[in-house]
């Protein structure tokens, strides 16, 4: 191995843009002609203030970075948090066990096919205990769209809270059901109303503060991401860049803090070639941003989860059912009254407007 | 522009250089410019010294010829072929990707940019016993995966572990960070990696745009310096170190609605070679087509349809066809 190593221009450190251009302007040209000097003496040379040298300085010695992990680090890691399991074992066992934490994912779908539900459901799936296989973590629930309903969270809390105690068997298991009651339930939930996305970004910048307070929090659902930007019309540029900004700081918040981020997208309809096809909203460069995308769907009378993006899992298709008692598996023969019966799917245009990148 | 520093070259010392400074000779470019009679008088320095001084760093700072025989000899000697482990694949890109360049894959959401490179990165890890390095700017690098395409290419669990200790994974979410990352290991820290065991042959940065997408465009001016500083680095360190370095980028529909590769012009000839990845509309859920859209090596727009599932092929189906990882029956897609 040869012993070069790679000289760094002084234009790639993180400083301003004027900072950076009279440094440059004043000879020095890589971090390694300036690394030497004090800061009284760079402040001379380059005829910058003395913070300012200060700051060169600092960001040019700071190129300290982050160690790399191994790849086997990185599977021991990921063996520490189980999955949020949805309560319909199909689609758990497609997902691989469940909705992953320190992932972003997506769920889309035409409305009222039962995006929200599933996000209520995943809330309260979240805080299983962990003797029962959960993660009994809290939640923060971004509501943008007012579908947020305090009663059907207690249905559903309702449900999952008997689901356990029937499934109790040992000492260790009763105790937990004392911490899981639907009270507790409902007070685990922190909820959170943006109008529009001014305010979903503002909170988003707060967010931070708000995880390193609680480390409990495993699950972040963002309902939904794309009600508040489907109103800009006017700079779709700028459109794509909050986007993309957001979509950066989810990520972010979903590796550093182990947390689990679900966000849900409407449909729109695409063009291709003079036939037209339903694809999730807000284009496509929002589509690289969750690693998992989850599309539900009506097909006749049944309710079809599909599987169209995934870095770990095939593509699949699996139905579902929303009961009185939430998201559950299509054969349960327990009151399968469906919530909302459909005898005709309406897969051609739907009421939104074209979105194009 | 270089700055003359104390320590430059014997005999530049405090005094002579505070001479210079105030005959108004600040950088390398002005001394060797100057006439050098008129300066020794009026620094009151030897002729000879300040000649001296002057020839050494013209040594220093020039760039030398290199004879075309001698730089094919280097590249013969330097450059490795690293197959991706796919035969389609490596039928596009000339029989694999080449140390020394940048090759780019391009493609819409769910094409399979992530999968691809998964592979390619167990493949060198695995087959070829060699270092990775894998910057991850999407939160989808999945550890279960690269095990999950181990685990069809040995049973043996010590093997596996050995394979997925060759692959070290930064995850970076902006451009500072990525920055600071690539000069981190071009400065020394490419050394401490190869610790392991197998040299560095591969660098592979999943997604390039996800960081630098967003400055682009509006009311920042930064977006294109940072993208160009990304790319010099990259470039840097795929010439200096030997090795192969894989981008993928997303992709933006031109004004007539054709599907093309993002970050624009300037980034297009960054990479030497880009592959732009598709779904197959019809067929298996794992099929993908991939068609060169630029290289200097091969006829452009050669499509090859080839099968995501090829790296994590089950034992008794190697030379054979598509293998479903999990079957799950319900309606087809």
């Amino acid at each position: 191995m040869n012993a070069v190593r790679m000289r760094r221009p002084v234009s790639s450190l993180s400083l301003g843009s004027s900072l950076k251009g009279k440094l440059v302007r004043a000879g020095f040209q890589f971090v390694t002609d300036m690394q030497d000097l004090n800061p009284e003496h760079l402040s001379a040379e380059a005829g910058v203030s003395q913070q300012e040298a200060l700051e060169a300085l600092q960001a040019a010695s700071s190129g300290h970075t982050v160690a790399p992990v191994t790849a086997l680090e990185l599977l021991q890691k990921e063996e520490e948090f189980r999955n949020i399991v949805t309560f319909c074992s199909p689609l758990d066992e497609a997902l691989g066990g469940g909705v992953p934490v320190g992932k972003v994912t997506e769920i889309c779908g035409a409305p009222g096919v039962g995006k929200t539900q599933l996000c209520l459901q995943l809330a309260v799936d979240v805080q299983v205990p962990a003797v029962f296989g959960g993660l009994g973590g809290q939640v923060l629930f971004v509501d943008t769209e007012g579908g947020f309903q305090v009663q059907r969270l207690v249905d559903l809390a309702g449900a999952a809270v008997h689901h356990c105690s029937l499934l109790a068997e040992d000492e260790e298991q009763r105790v937990a059901m004392t911490t899981f009651t639907v009270e507790t339930i409902l007070s685990n939930v922190f909820l959170v109303r943006c109008r529009d996305y001014v305010e979903l970004l503002a909170e988003l910048h707060l967010l931070l503060d708000f995880l390193s307070d609680r480390p409990r929090l495993r699950l972040l659902v963002i309902d939904s991401v794309a009600f508040p930007f489907l109103h800009i019309h006017d700079d779709l540029s700028q459109r794509t860049r909050l986007l993309q900004g957001l979509s950066l700081r989810l990520i972010a918040a979903a590796t550093d803090h182990n947390i689990a981020v679900v966000t849900t997208n409407h449909m729109t309809t695409r063009l291709r070639s003079s036939h037209v096809q339903l694809a999730p909203a807000l284009g496509d460069l929002w589509g690289h941003a969750p690693s998992i995308r989850l599309l539900l769907r009506w097909e006749e009378s049944r309710r079809l989860a599909s599987i169209i993006k995934s870095p770990g899992h095939m593509d699949a298709t699996v139905q579902y059912q929303i009961t009185c008692q939430g998201f559950r598996d299509a054969d349960q023969s327990e009151r399968p009254q469906s919530k909302r019966p459909r005898t005709q799917t309406d897969q051609s245009a739907s009421s939104r407007e074209n979105t194009r990148t | 522009m270089v700055v003359l520093l104390v320590g430059m070259c014997p005999g530049l010392d405090e005094n002579l250089l505070r001479s210079l400074r105030a005959a108004d000779i600040r950088t390398v470019e002005d001394l060797v410019s100057s006439d050098i009679e008129d300066l020794a008088q009026k620094c009151s320095v030897s002729y000879k010294a300040l000649f001296a001084i002057r020839r050494v760093l013209l040594a220093q700072n020039t760039a030398f010829p290199v004879s075309g025989a001698d730089l094919y000899e280097e590249l013969l000697s330097s450059t490795a072929i690293l197959s991706t482990g796919n035969p389609s694949l490596d039928k596009l890109l000339d029989s694999g990707l080449y140390t020394g360049e940048i090759t780019e894959l391009t493609g819409g959401p769910g094409s399979g940019k992530s999968q691809v490179c998964f592979g390619v990165a167990v493949h060198i890890a695995y087959q070829l016993k060699q270092s990775v390095i894998y910057i991850d700017t999407t939160g989808g690098l999945t550890a279960n995966r690269l095990l999950q395409m181990l685990q069809t290419e040995t049973n043996n669990t010590d093997e596996q572990m050995e394979a997925l200790q060759r692959i070290h994974t930064f995850r970076l979410f902006d451009v500072g960070a990525l920055l600071d990352c690539l000069y981190g290991l071009g400065g020394g820290g490419l050394h401490k990696v190869c610790v392991g065991g197998g040299s560095v042959k591969a660098l592979i940065v999943d997604s390039v745009s996800a960081v630098i997408a967003p400055l682009l465009g509006g009311k920042q001016n930064e977006g294109m310096s940072l993208m160009i500083q990304v790319a010099a680095a990259l470039k840097t360190m795929a010439k200096d170190f030997s090795v192969a370095v894989l981008v993928t980028n997303h992709v933006t529909r031109s004004s007539s609605g054709e599907v093309q590769p993002g970050l624009g012009v300037s980034w297009s000839h960054v990479p030497r070679t880009r592959i732009l990845l598709e779904r197959v509309e019809s067929g298996a859920s794992g099929r993908r087509s991939a068609t060169l859209i630029k290289s200097s090596r091969q006829a452009c727009l050669i499509k090859e349809d080839f099968d995501l599932q090829w790296w994590s092929r089950a034992e008794g189906e190697r030379g054979g066809e598509t293998s479903g990882k999990r079957k799950l029956d319900e309606t087809d897609t």
